[in-house]
Protein backbone atom coordinates (compact mmCIF):
# COMPACT_ATOMS: atom_id res chain seq x y z
CA UNK A 1 0.00 0.00 0.00
CA UNK A 2 1.35 3.14 -1.00
CA UNK A 3 0.72 7.04 -1.20
CA UNK A 4 1.42 9.29 -4.57
CA UNK A 5 2.01 12.71 -3.09
CA UNK A 6 2.47 15.58 -5.70
CA UNK A 7 3.56 18.96 -5.15
CA UNK A 8 3.84 21.20 -7.73
CA UNK A 9 5.84 24.54 -7.58
CA UNK A 10 8.23 24.06 -5.30
CA UNK A 11 10.77 25.18 -8.15
CA UNK A 12 9.25 28.68 -8.60
CA UNK A 13 9.55 28.78 -4.62
CA UNK A 14 13.02 27.89 -4.35
CA UNK A 15 14.25 30.16 -7.36
CA UNK A 16 12.35 32.77 -5.65
CA UNK A 17 13.61 32.42 -2.11
CA UNK A 18 17.30 32.32 -3.95
CA UNK A 19 16.56 35.27 -5.45
CA UNK A 20 15.85 37.29 -2.56
CA UNK A 21 18.83 35.28 -0.45
CA UNK A 22 20.80 37.34 -3.26
CA UNK A 23 19.32 40.48 -2.62
CA UNK A 24 19.02 40.57 1.42
CA UNK A 25 21.70 43.13 1.60
CA UNK A 26 20.31 45.33 -0.76
CA UNK A 27 16.06 44.98 0.74
CA UNK A 28 18.59 45.82 4.29
CA UNK A 29 19.98 48.72 2.80
CA UNK A 30 17.00 49.95 0.94
CA UNK A 31 15.30 49.98 4.78
CA UNK A 32 17.71 51.04 6.51
CA UNK A 33 18.04 54.63 4.38
CA UNK A 34 14.55 55.42 4.75
CA UNK A 35 15.09 54.35 8.85
CA UNK A 36 18.44 56.73 8.93
CA UNK A 37 16.03 59.67 7.47
CA UNK A 38 13.62 59.30 10.14
CA UNK A 39 15.87 59.74 13.00
CA UNK A 40 17.65 62.36 11.28
CA UNK A 41 14.85 64.38 10.62
CA UNK A 42 13.76 63.67 14.56
CA UNK A 43 17.51 65.09 15.85
CA UNK A 44 15.94 67.92 13.56
CA UNK A 45 12.61 68.24 15.03
CA UNK A 46 13.92 68.13 18.33
CA UNK A 47 17.24 70.67 17.45
CA UNK A 48 14.07 73.01 17.27
CA UNK A 49 12.87 72.57 20.58
CA UNK A 50 15.92 73.76 22.55
CA UNK A 51 15.37 77.04 24.70
CA UNK A 52 17.93 79.52 23.70
CA UNK A 53 18.83 82.89 24.63
CA UNK A 54 19.74 86.26 23.54
CA UNK A 55 22.52 87.95 24.87
CA UNK A 56 25.53 89.40 25.09
CA UNK A 57 28.65 87.21 26.10
CA UNK A 58 30.53 90.09 27.39
CA UNK A 59 28.49 91.67 29.80
CA UNK A 60 27.41 87.50 30.92
CA UNK A 61 28.74 87.52 34.97
CA UNK A 62 31.26 84.83 35.55
CA UNK A 63 29.81 81.83 37.53
CA UNK A 64 26.00 82.07 36.22
CA UNK A 65 24.77 79.10 34.24
CA UNK A 66 23.20 80.45 30.68
CA UNK A 67 20.95 78.57 28.64
CA UNK A 68 22.45 78.06 24.77
CA UNK A 69 23.18 81.27 22.72
CA UNK A 70 20.70 81.60 19.52
CA UNK A 71 24.18 81.23 17.54
CA UNK A 72 24.41 77.78 19.14
CA UNK A 73 21.21 76.73 18.79
CA UNK A 74 21.51 77.82 14.73
CA UNK A 75 24.47 75.73 14.78
CA UNK A 76 22.38 72.36 15.52
CA UNK A 77 19.49 73.34 13.36
CA UNK A 78 20.81 74.58 10.87
CA UNK A 79 24.16 72.15 10.37
CA UNK A 80 23.20 69.51 8.35
CA UNK A 81 22.71 65.93 10.63
CA UNK A 82 24.09 63.35 7.84
CA UNK A 83 24.27 59.86 7.40
CA UNK A 84 27.64 57.88 7.74
CA UNK A 85 28.70 55.61 4.60
CA UNK A 86 26.70 51.97 4.75
CA UNK A 87 28.77 49.30 6.33
CA UNK A 88 27.69 46.10 4.54
CA UNK A 89 28.59 43.00 6.24
CA UNK A 90 27.04 39.66 4.76
CA UNK A 91 22.96 40.32 5.03
CA UNK A 92 23.42 43.10 8.10
CA UNK A 93 23.91 46.81 6.99
CA UNK A 94 25.44 49.60 9.64
CA UNK A 95 25.16 53.03 9.95
CA UNK A 96 25.29 55.96 12.00
CA UNK A 97 23.38 59.27 11.82
CA UNK A 98 25.00 62.56 13.59
CA UNK A 99 26.84 65.27 13.78
CA UNK A 100 30.60 64.04 12.95
CA UNK A 101 31.10 65.48 9.45
CA UNK A 102 28.69 68.53 9.67
CA UNK A 103 31.54 70.98 9.68
CA UNK A 104 32.16 74.60 11.75
CA UNK A 105 29.56 77.23 12.68
CA UNK A 106 30.75 81.14 13.50
CA UNK A 107 30.48 81.48 17.83
CA UNK A 108 31.78 84.79 18.88
CA UNK A 109 33.48 85.22 15.56
CA UNK A 110 35.17 82.02 15.91
CA UNK A 111 34.86 78.81 14.12
CA UNK A 112 33.31 76.03 16.17
CA UNK A 113 32.74 72.23 15.44
CA UNK A 114 29.09 71.79 15.36
CA UNK A 115 29.78 68.44 17.20
CA UNK A 116 31.12 70.15 20.09
CA UNK A 117 28.57 72.24 19.76
CA UNK A 118 25.28 69.62 19.61
CA UNK A 119 27.28 67.83 22.67
CA UNK A 120 27.46 70.89 25.26
CA UNK A 121 23.91 71.27 24.67
CA UNK A 122 22.77 67.54 25.08
CA UNK A 123 25.35 67.15 27.97
CA UNK A 124 25.15 70.37 29.43
CA UNK A 125 28.44 72.38 30.79
CA UNK A 126 28.96 74.18 33.89
CA UNK A 127 28.16 77.01 32.36
CA UNK A 128 25.57 75.61 30.00
CA UNK A 129 22.45 73.97 31.07
CA UNK A 130 21.48 71.13 30.45
CA UNK A 131 19.05 69.96 27.21
CA UNK A 132 19.76 66.41 26.00
CA UNK A 133 17.69 66.76 22.93
CA UNK A 134 20.09 64.11 20.94
CA UNK A 135 19.31 61.42 23.58
CA UNK A 136 15.75 62.32 23.55
CA UNK A 137 15.44 62.36 19.43
CA UNK A 138 17.31 58.81 19.87
CA UNK A 139 14.54 57.47 22.03
CA UNK A 140 11.72 58.94 20.40
CA UNK A 141 12.62 58.35 17.17
CA UNK A 142 13.60 54.38 17.61
CA UNK A 143 10.56 53.59 16.55
CA UNK A 144 9.76 55.58 14.11
CA UNK A 145 12.95 54.41 12.46
CA UNK A 146 12.04 51.01 12.97
CA UNK A 147 8.29 50.80 11.73
CA UNK A 148 9.97 52.64 8.56
CA UNK A 149 12.94 50.30 7.84
CA UNK A 150 10.03 47.17 8.23
CA UNK A 151 7.58 49.09 5.91
CA UNK A 152 10.22 49.63 3.24
CA UNK A 153 11.58 46.08 3.94
CA UNK A 154 8.50 44.60 3.22
CA UNK A 155 7.47 46.58 0.28
CA UNK A 156 11.15 46.03 -1.62
CA UNK A 157 10.57 42.26 -0.83
CA UNK A 158 6.89 42.47 -2.16
CA UNK A 159 9.15 43.93 -5.35
CA UNK A 160 11.31 41.30 -5.61
CA UNK A 161 8.44 38.59 -5.43
CA UNK A 162 6.68 40.24 -8.47
CA UNK A 163 9.65 40.88 -10.11
CA UNK A 164 10.41 36.52 -10.11
CA UNK A 165 6.84 35.97 -11.35
CA UNK A 166 5.65 34.21 -7.63
CA UNK B 1 6.89 62.64 41.09
CA UNK B 2 8.69 59.33 41.02
CA UNK B 3 9.44 57.94 44.53
CA UNK B 4 12.95 56.41 43.01
CA UNK B 5 13.91 59.54 41.84
CA UNK B 6 12.85 61.61 45.08
CA UNK B 7 15.29 59.33 47.10
CA UNK B 8 18.09 59.79 44.35
CA UNK B 9 18.04 63.55 45.21
CA UNK B 10 18.19 63.21 49.06
CA UNK B 11 20.49 60.78 48.64
CA UNK B 12 22.69 62.93 46.92
CA UNK B 13 22.51 65.36 48.61
CA UNK B 14 23.53 63.69 51.41
CA UNK B 15 26.72 63.39 49.89
CA UNK B 16 28.52 66.12 51.31
CA UNK B 17 28.81 67.75 47.62
CA UNK B 18 26.18 70.67 47.00
CA UNK B 19 23.69 69.30 44.55
CA UNK B 20 20.70 71.01 42.85
CA UNK B 21 18.13 70.25 40.42
CA UNK B 22 18.26 71.39 37.11
CA UNK B 23 21.26 73.26 37.13
CA UNK B 24 22.88 76.28 39.06
CA UNK B 25 21.96 79.74 38.73
CA UNK B 26 25.19 80.42 40.21
CA UNK B 27 27.34 78.06 40.55
CA UNK B 28 29.16 77.31 43.53
CA UNK B 29 32.83 76.59 43.74
CA UNK B 30 34.74 73.21 43.41
CA UNK B 31 32.74 70.03 43.41
CA UNK B 32 29.21 70.11 43.02
CA UNK B 33 26.66 67.76 41.45
CA UNK B 34 23.19 68.71 39.13
CA UNK B 35 20.49 66.08 38.85
CA UNK B 36 16.98 66.45 36.85
CA UNK B 37 14.18 64.68 35.14
CA UNK B 38 14.97 65.00 31.90
CA UNK B 39 12.08 63.27 29.65
CA UNK B 40 9.33 59.84 29.37
CA UNK B 41 11.96 57.33 27.85
CA UNK B 42 8.99 54.67 27.44
CA UNK B 43 5.45 53.49 28.70
CA UNK B 44 3.33 50.77 29.32
CA UNK B 45 0.13 51.39 27.70
CA UNK B 46 -2.97 48.95 27.80
CA UNK B 47 -7.13 50.21 27.80
CA UNK B 48 -6.43 53.55 26.88
CA UNK B 49 -4.50 54.49 29.60
CA UNK B 50 -0.79 54.20 30.58
CA UNK B 51 0.01 51.51 33.14
CA UNK B 52 3.68 52.63 34.08
CA UNK B 53 5.90 55.51 32.82
CA UNK B 54 9.71 55.21 32.44
CA UNK B 55 11.39 58.91 32.94
CA UNK B 56 14.78 59.32 31.85
CA UNK B 57 17.13 60.94 34.41
CA UNK B 58 20.44 62.35 34.63
CA UNK B 59 23.42 63.55 37.17
CA UNK B 60 26.57 65.39 36.41
CA UNK B 61 29.31 66.09 38.62
CA UNK B 62 31.83 68.13 38.28
CA UNK B 63 35.11 68.90 39.84
CA UNK B 64 38.30 70.85 39.45
CA UNK B 65 41.43 68.36 40.76
CA UNK B 66 41.60 65.01 38.30
CA UNK B 67 42.81 63.61 41.81
CA UNK B 68 39.02 63.93 42.88
CA UNK B 69 37.53 61.86 40.33
CA UNK B 70 37.79 58.80 42.32
CA UNK B 71 36.22 60.02 44.88
CA UNK B 72 33.27 61.61 43.53
CA UNK B 73 32.98 58.89 40.86
CA UNK B 74 32.63 56.31 43.84
CA UNK B 75 30.25 58.44 45.55
CA UNK B 76 27.63 59.54 43.02
CA UNK B 77 27.84 55.84 41.78
CA UNK B 78 27.26 53.85 45.09
CA UNK B 79 24.15 56.46 45.34
CA UNK B 80 22.65 55.53 41.84
CA UNK B 81 23.45 51.30 42.85
CA UNK B 82 21.46 51.94 45.81
CA UNK B 83 18.34 53.66 44.43
CA UNK B 84 18.57 52.76 40.81
CA UNK B 85 19.76 49.53 41.08
CA UNK B 86 21.53 48.69 37.36
CA UNK B 87 19.42 51.05 35.21
CA UNK B 88 21.95 53.68 35.39
CA UNK B 89 25.08 54.44 33.33
CA UNK B 90 27.55 56.12 32.85
CA UNK B 91 27.23 58.17 30.09
CA UNK B 92 30.63 60.34 29.27
CA UNK B 93 33.39 61.88 31.11
CA UNK B 94 34.70 65.70 29.85
CA UNK B 95 37.43 68.36 30.40
CA UNK B 96 36.04 71.93 29.58
CA UNK B 97 38.97 73.71 28.80
CA UNK B 98 37.83 77.36 29.56
CA UNK B 99 36.85 76.47 32.87
CA UNK B 100 39.32 74.09 33.88
CA UNK B 101 36.15 71.72 34.82
CA UNK B 102 36.05 67.68 34.80
CA UNK B 103 32.47 67.09 34.13
CA UNK B 104 31.22 63.13 34.65
CA UNK B 105 27.89 62.37 32.99
CA UNK B 106 25.78 59.41 34.07
CA UNK B 107 22.46 58.76 32.87
CA UNK B 108 19.19 56.59 34.11
CA UNK B 109 15.98 55.39 34.08
CA UNK B 110 13.35 55.52 37.05
CA UNK B 111 9.88 54.25 36.79
CA UNK B 112 6.94 56.12 38.47
CA UNK B 113 4.34 58.81 38.20
CA UNK B 114 5.30 62.66 37.70
CA UNK B 115 1.91 63.19 39.78
CA UNK B 116 1.63 62.54 43.49
CA UNK B 117 -0.66 59.69 43.58
CA UNK B 118 -4.26 60.71 44.37
CA UNK B 119 -5.44 60.33 48.39
CA UNK B 120 -6.50 57.11 48.77
CA UNK B 121 -10.08 57.01 49.56
CA UNK B 122 -11.07 55.77 52.90
CA UNK B 123 -13.74 52.83 52.68
CA UNK B 124 -16.86 53.89 53.90
CA UNK B 125 -19.72 51.57 54.25
CA UNK B 126 -22.99 52.88 54.20
CA UNK B 127 -24.35 53.77 56.68
CA UNK B 128 -27.58 51.53 57.51
CA UNK B 129 -30.51 53.23 57.61
CA UNK B 130 -32.56 51.33 60.45
CA UNK B 131 -36.54 51.54 59.96
CA UNK B 132 -37.96 52.33 63.02
CA UNK B 133 -39.46 48.85 63.55
CA UNK B 134 -42.21 49.00 65.75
Amino acid sequence: MGYTMKTEGLDDLSKMLNQLGEQAGKVAAVGLYDGAGVMADEIKRQAKSIKADKFHYAVFPPNVTRNPSVEEKEAVTKASAGIAKFDKNGGAVETSVGYSNSGYWNIRGKMKPVPLIANSINSGTSFMKRQPFFRKAVTKGTPKATNAIVRTAEAKIEEIINQSGG
Amino acid sequence: MPTEYTTLVSALADTGYPCAEYGWKTRPDGTYLVVGLDYEAGRLEGDGAKADRAFSVSVDAFFRKIADRAAVAGKVESVLASCLGDSWELNSIQYEQETGLFHIEWTGEVCGTITAPPEPVPDTEPEATEDGDA
